[in-house]
């Protein structure tokens, strides 16, 4: 079966997810979309998968690769404008179609909803797109993670993740892998601490989305907000805020790289090469 | 910045920015202003476009030596959403009234 997966082009309503990395890839619960929906496609016995990309392709492609991951064929393609499903449907129609081609809508799939979700649209809003994840978080732990586990009804925790026993989890909570949660921290209801996320004590947490690899300062409180490196979006009132400081909330993910040491044999000999004229000159 | 004062009431406005680089006048120009009898001062926030660490610092200093304990109501006026944002984030928000038009 070949079916063809959509990636949403620009959508105003949450341009600020997508700075760092097209829609299809910004993370959800430790994965990104395209996986899911990859995911999903093979579970169901598709083999064969066409991804239209619009938005960077080429990080896509990067991604998902030949597909040989999820035991299929994916092809990337990159195009300009985004296709209507409801057009390819009826192009394709005035062609011969394959038997083994399933059926609409299967066949061709607009990925601006999580599979089995299509009633939680992800892009029409800063809000549709946190309680299309509230909403994602019980169907999130699948087997394949490792390592994760519901350790209160509603309460779900990854591998590696360290969280004080002075701090309060209060369902419904997702935790993902390598999170650091501190003393006297309430998380939740309704929080997504994303992968290598990193609460500091006293730090407040409910109705929001912190990214991977972002630091949350002590004392701080986030409600109603996505919250990934020093973004802070207000979900229910689509404000958006830079952070200027570091120590409230910021990115641990981007960090300078430490000035190489000079070896004291490399140094001379760099030195030597600077005073040595180049031929071509 | 303009400082009105209107009997027992002191107002603050057209601040463009509260950060490390002006915060320190900031707070001292506002105490040097304040007069004894003042019950009320208002802190219009409408067009300061950015605030820092630093600006709260002035604003939780002048909150200390006007607000709490010595019967001065401290109040921000209309601030625009990432301040609000700010004031949310350090939980301050729960020092000051803020007031929208």
């Amino acid at each position: 079966m070949k079916t063809l997966l959509i990636c949403p082009a620009h959508r105003p309503a949450v341009a600020r997810l997508a700075k760092a990395c097209p829609l299809v890839l910004v993370p959800i619960l430790g994965k990104c979309l395209v996986e899911y929906w990859l995911e999903y496609l093979v579970l169901r016995g598709d083999h064969e998968v066409r991804i239209i990309a619009i938005d960077r392709a080429e990080q896509v492609r990067a991604l998902v690769g030949d597909g040989s991951r999820w035991g299929m064929r994916v092809e990337v393609i990159a195009e300009v404008n985004e296709s209507d499903p409801v057009e390819i449907r009826a192009h394709r129609d005035g062609h011969p179609v394959s038997p083994a081609t399933p059926p609409a809508p299967d066949d061709v799939v607009l990925m601006d909803h999580l599979p089995g979700l299509s009633g939680f649209p992800l892009f029409d809003s800063y809000e549709a797109w946190f309680h299309a994840l509230q909403a994602w978080i019980p169907q999130a732990c699948t087997p394949d993670r490792i390592g994760r586990r519901e350790i209160s009804p509603g309460i779900f925790v990854g591998l590696h993740s360290r969280i004080s026993p002075a701090a309060q989890l209060n369902a419904p909570c997702w935790i993902g892998d390598n999170v650091f949660v501190g003393p006297d921290a309430v998380i939740g209801p309704g929080a997504i601490l994303e992968d290598r996320a990193f609460i500091e004590c006293g730090a407040h947490i409910t109705r929001s989305v912190v990214g991977p690899e972002t630091f949350v300062g002590e004392l701080t409180l986030i409600d109603q907000s996505l919250a990934s490196g020093n973004l802070l979006i207000n979900w229910k009132n689509r404000s958006c805020l830079d952070v200027p400081d570091e120590f409230l909330l910021c990115s641990l993910g981007v960090r300078q790289p430490p000035p190489r040491a000079r070896s004291w044999v490399r140094s001379p000999l760099m030195s030597l090469r600077e005073l040595i004229p180049s031929q071509q000159e | 910045m303009k400082i009105k004062q209107d009997g027992q009431r002191m107002s603050i406005s057209h601040i463009p920015e509260l950060s490390a680089v002006n915060s320190t006048s900031f707070r001292d120009e506002v105490q040097a202003a304040i007069p004894p009898s003042m019950n009320t001062l208002d802190i219009d926030l409408s067009q300061t476009l950015f605030v820092d660490s630093s600006g709260l610092g002035a604003l939780f200093s002048l909150y200390k030596n006007t607000g709490s304990g010595n019967g001065v109501k401290l109040r921000l006026l209309n601030p625009a959403p990432q301040v609000q944002q700010l004031l949310e984030l350090t939980q301050m928000h729960q020092f000051f009234e803020i007031t929208r038009d």
